[in-house]
């Protein structure tokens, strides 16, 4: 049932050199555009911190060391973060991906009243400032008794994530001809199952893309991370390179270092979802 | 169909294994005992809590002072007071630039630790708010003698804070760049805008640098009073803005703007922050800075070839009396809605005690803030004993600890004085009355 | 003849379990919904019509006074003129950024592997928390750095150019950076959408001799379309609170130059300490994201 289309856009006909030439030139640019910033951002995680403001700028540091690297690795308190980072953002992506399924086929394929509400109301509660809510929202949290868990800091990436993965699988569902659902209903299936087997592995590439944001959301978020905890054994990666700011001592290169590390579990997971990325919908997949 | 089928059943699973890795992290309220919300065990209603040996109360210390010295030394430090006492501490930390939000929002919602660090320029809206305790009521149950601390920072009479150890802002000096302009060590503004100038013509660095972000406007404070200050002014009468024709303020309004003016400044003072700053020094771009002693290590140990001193502050032409130097402190404080208000006071006696103070202001290179400590620092660290003659031959003065909304008075004359500089305001005087007008409505 | 009669059957009587099964599905959002993010805003709105709130332990009721201060509030009209320009500029960028490297992501002119390692190189910038990236961004456009060396090294500037310290540079600046930030979102989520559009279309239409650009228009745009105004309505409502960015590199300096909603939002409760207005900023922000949200959703009606 899938198939593996490469460049669908016009697969149809001649390649025009001009075209490609375009391609290339578009891409070598996106690169260096997204590329440079990182890679000066790489390449300060191994100079001492002096260097990093250095005139003209240094490339790579005679001084080149791995210092920052080690001192990250040393620290059991910083490897703490990484794991409470890893665990968090796992678990908020499958248990969002879960609800916003259920709740994204609620507004693709039914009708009813409150609809047009419960839609306005998921989109526009996320303009109200995190930091105007952190106070009422501390407080439940504290009421809650959820206060310095993990809890607290999955539920409130769920509800960070929640609006944009609704929105998007929403979109990705209304994509989908109903009748696929019919088809499995027809059949004698109940819709629960026509969401599950149907809708979802077609929905692919779309539920990958929220997942890869909801992922990096709860991965890179800072506010809540910072207010929601107390100890440093729950707390997360962004909150980890904060407190190398100090008052008065910045460690530049171990901060480098840390975003250098933090960003690899989100490379990886682009790299190995790559195929999926490309698992396309046939327009065969409804048979008559 | 059979890989749909696997799909489902792989969907379910995962969702199993979810709520069930949930349900544990939920449960798994991690070991932290939050025993500011009732430990059983002794407690003791009056102040006398002291030598009951093997306690069950465990105190919060909320700081950003950890990551600023040697590991661990703060954990040593607090751990002499478990000896002493059987009360444990649990040192908490948060970043600094972020403190004063979680402080704030801690306060509200009900999760503040027992003791807190605290700057200077917070202390008066956090008393306001009721997030902290009146410390004067406290020390005298204890029967404290308080005469023995440097300062105390007070609202409306009580004191609210307790300055634990002093940063001072001395003058650092790039000698290579003096020495490579061929110029003598300024002393007065006239000198200053001299030297400034040559430098940047024989040398093509800047002469002096100021942290103007409107993120942390520390540098209104830290850089530009200090000229103030160290020329005997004052910005405020009977502790209100005294702005508005201040003669004082006029003059080091027109003495900074021409420095502006002669190029001499650092680019991007705008959007500098102090830490910023302490990079172009570092890296030779800079040759006068006004700037926390505490700087000293990073700077030695980042560029340990950087022939640097310390001077004087450059007095206004004519000036003979003492030179206020501008600290800043790390301050302590109790929680208003802490249970254990008589030990954590215990605690902070402690802190300011002569030997724990003066060993603090040994590892933070800072000045005790209590006046019968004898600190030790290391006789080789020639640099900072000279920074330490310089400060004790003047005062130590920082205006902004214990007004309302101090921060934010910093940011207004930071806007107002960027108008200045730029020119969009005419007159000094024009820019002071506007900045007096502004300011009044926090005093109010 | 089975299949129909059981079809009509279902269709005649709309049972309870009918009825309440679009509710069921949407159970679990609306009760973590309302529990954990309704009832807070309830609270920022109800903040908002007293005086003194959290400060004082008895605030007092002001009706609509607090908006009234904010209107007032000179800065609060540059806030909201420098947030338009960003929003705006951000909205723009991202897409047309997006959307290009989506297309070039998706073609077929270029191999394979190409195509995956660019994949992962072009989403870098969304991989990293917005202090860091303004943290970066800040140290790259200090006039002594990286950037303003390799305009002097390529001539093509010698004044060491106050980015972020200008009043005429620091919201182009802003603006720059947090489109560097934003486009891999757009572009991961347009790349998902070119998947999906069936081959087809495309064949149906070569066959018909419709060129590139006519392709592109008449099919890819329109079947991107539902894609396109999800991410634009949801841009806009995070650009607008975006916060961490700006605070971290200008902190709404210099003066006013990049003084936006969320930073004059912050400074009001975190410095000012008056929460109350900050609470009543925040539900001007909402109202205008339910503004916006509204037509977004009679929009989505009308595509049913």
């Amino acid at each position: 049932m899938y198939v593996t289309r490469e460049g669908r856009n016009d697969m149809v006909g001649e390649k025009k050199w001009y075209l490609k030439a375009l391609a290339i030139v578009v891409l070598i640019f996106g690169i260096l555009y997204a590329g440079f910033p990182i890679l000066w951002m790489f390449l300060n995680s191994f100079k001492p911190n002096a260097q990093i403001f250095a005139w003209p700028p240094v490339w790579i540091s005679e001084s080149f060391t791995l210092n920052a690297y080690v001192e990250i690795f040393k620290d059991p308190e910083k490897v703490r973060y990484f794991i409470n980072s890893y665990f968090i953002a796992f678990v908020v992506v499958v248990l969002t991906i879960i609800v916003s399924i259920l709740a994204a086929y609620s507004f693709s394929r039914f009708d009813y009243p409150g609809k047009k509400i419960v839609n306005t109301l998921i989109v526009s509660v996320q303009a109200v400032p995190p930091i105007v809510l952190l106070i009422p929202y501390l407080s439940l949290i504290v009421t809650f008794k959820l206060h310095n868990t993990y809890g607290a800091l999955i539920l409130t990436y769920m509800l960070l994530t929640l609006s944009y993965a609704i929105i998007m699988l929403t979109g990705y569902f209304n994509t989908l001809p109903k009748e696929l659902d019919e088809a499995v209903m027809i059949d004698g299936g109940s819709r629960f199952r026509a969401l599950w087997q149907i809708l979802v592995p077609l929905a692919t590439p779309g539920l990958l893309a929220v997942g890869m944001y909801t992922f990096m959301l709860s991965w890179n978020e800072y506010l809540f991370a910072l207010a929601l905890t107390k100890t440093n054994d729950v707390r997360t990666v962004p909150v980890g390179i904060s407190l190398l700011m100090g008052q008065h001592a910045y460690e530049w290169n171990q901060m480098m270092a840390m975003s250098v590390l933090g960003s690899l579990p989100i490379l990886v997971l682009f790299l190995f979802f790559q195929r999926y990325f490309v698992a396309g919908m046939t327009s065969g997949a409804v048979k008559h | 169909m059979l890989k749909l089928k696997a799909f489902h059943k792989t969907s379910f699973a995962v969702l199993l294994i979810a709520l069930l890795l949930t349900l544990t992290a939920c449960g798994n309220n991690n070991s932290s005992p939050s025993n500011t919300s009732g430990s059983s065990g002794s407690q003791s209603d009056t102040g006398s809590s002291g030598n009951s040996g093997g306690s069950d109360i465990t105190l919060e210390f909320q700081q950003w002072w950890g990551v600023e010295l040697p590991d661990g030394a703060l954990q040593e430090i607090v751990d002499g007071f478990t000896a002493q006492t059987g009360i444990k501490i649990k040192l908490l930390s948060n970043p600094y630039a972020d403190t004063r939000t979680q402080i704030a929002a801690g306060a509200a919602a009900g999760t503040m630790a027992d003791v807190v660090g605290l700057d200077g320029s917070w202390v008066y809206d956090f008393a306001k708010q009721g997030a902290i305790a009146n410390l004067t009521a406290l020390m005298e149950a204890d029967g404290y003698d308080d005469s023995q601390l440097s300062d105390q920072i007070r609202v409306d009479g009580n004191t609210f804070m307790i300055p634990v150890v002093n940063f001072a802002y001395p003058m650092y000096v790039n000698l290579d760049l003096v020495n490579e302009a061929g110029v003598s060590i300024p002393t007065n503004w006239t000198e200053f805008v001299n030297v400034t100038k040559t430098i940047k013509e024989k040398t093509g660095k800047a002469g002096w640098a100021i942290p103007l972000s409107t993120e942390s406007p520390s540098g209104i404070q830290n850089n530009f009073m200090s000229w103030l200050w160290a020329s005997g002014g004052s910005m405020l009468k009977d502790g209100k803005p005294n702005l508005a024709g201040n003669d004082d303020l006029i003059a080091t309004l027109e003495f900074v703007k021409q420095l502006f003016d002669n190029g001499v400044v650092a680019q991007g003072a705008y959007a500098m922050k102090e830490a910023d700053m302490v990079e172009e020094f570092t890296n030779g771009r800079v040759a006068f800075m006004t700037d926390s002693l505490a700087h000293l290590t990073t700077i030695k140990s980042e560029a340990p070839d950087l022939n640097i001193d310390f001077i004087p502050i450059p007095v206004k032409d004519g000036y003979t009396g003492k030179s206020g130097m501008d600290v800043a402190n790390w301050g302590i404080g109790i929680a208003e809605n802490s249970k254990y208000k008589a030990e954590a006071m215990k605690f902070i006696e402690y802190m300011m005690s002569p030997e724990v103070n003066a060993k603090l202001a040994v590892l933070a290179n800072a000045f005790p803030g209590n006046i019968h400590a004898q600190p030790d620092y290391p006789a080789d660290n020639t640099l900072f004993l000279k920074a330490y003659e310089i400060y004790q031959a003047g005062y130590a003065i920082n205006e902004f600890t214990g007004l309302p909304t101090s921060e934010e008075l910093m940011r207004q004359f930071d806007e107002q004085l960027q108008l200045y500089l730029d020119g969009d305001t005419k007159t000094a005087a024009e820019m002071l009355e506007k900045t007096q007008e502004i300011w009044v409505k926090a005093f109010k | 003849m089975k299949a129909n009669s059981i079809n009509i059957y279902k269709q005649d009587a709309p049972s309870l379990r009918k009825k309440t099964e679009p509710y069921l599905y949407l159970l679990p959002t609306l009760l973590l919904m309302c529990v954990l993010l309704i009832i807070p805003i309830i609270m920022v709105i109800r903040y908002s019509f007293y005086d003194n709130v959290i400060i004082n332990k008895n605030p007092v009721f002001v009706g609509l006074e607090n908006f009234k201060l904010i209107f007032e509030n000179s800065t609060f009209v540059v806030a909201v003129k420098n947030t338009i320009v960003f929003v705006g500029g951000s909205i723009v960028f991202h897409m047309i950024f997006g959307l290009a490297f989506a297309v070039v992501l998706n073609t077929k002119y270029l191999h394979r592997r190409t195509k995956a390692v660019s994949r992962v190189l072009l989403a870098l910038p969304w991989m990293f928390t917005a202090s860091v990236i303004a943290i970066l961004w800040k140290m790259m456009m200090n006039p002594n750095g990286i950037i303003n060396y390799l305009l002097s090294v390529t001539n093509l500037s010698s004044s060491h150019i106050e980015w972020l310290a200008s009043r005429d540079f620091a919201l182009f600046s802003i603006t720059f950076i947090n489109i560097w930030a934003g486009y891999p979102f757009y572009m991961v989520s347009l790349l998902a959408g070119l998947q999906g559009i069936p081959n087809d279309l495309y064949e149906a239409a070569a066959i018909d001799g419709a060129n590139i650009s006519q392709r592109f228009f008449r099919i890819t745009l329109p079947q991107l379309k539902p894609i396109i105004i999800s991410l634009v309505m949801l841009d806009f409502v995070w650009t607008i609170q975006q916060f961490a960015l700006i605070w971290m590199t200008t902190g709404g300096g210099p003066i006013n130059a990049t003084e936006m909603m969320s930073t004059f939002i912050y400074k009001l409760g975190f410095s000012k300490y008056e929460y109350a207005q900050a609470s009543a900023s925040a539900v001007i922000l909402l109202v205008v994201c339910t503004i916006v949200a509204i037509f977004y959703v009679r929009h989505q009606r009308g595509q049913e």
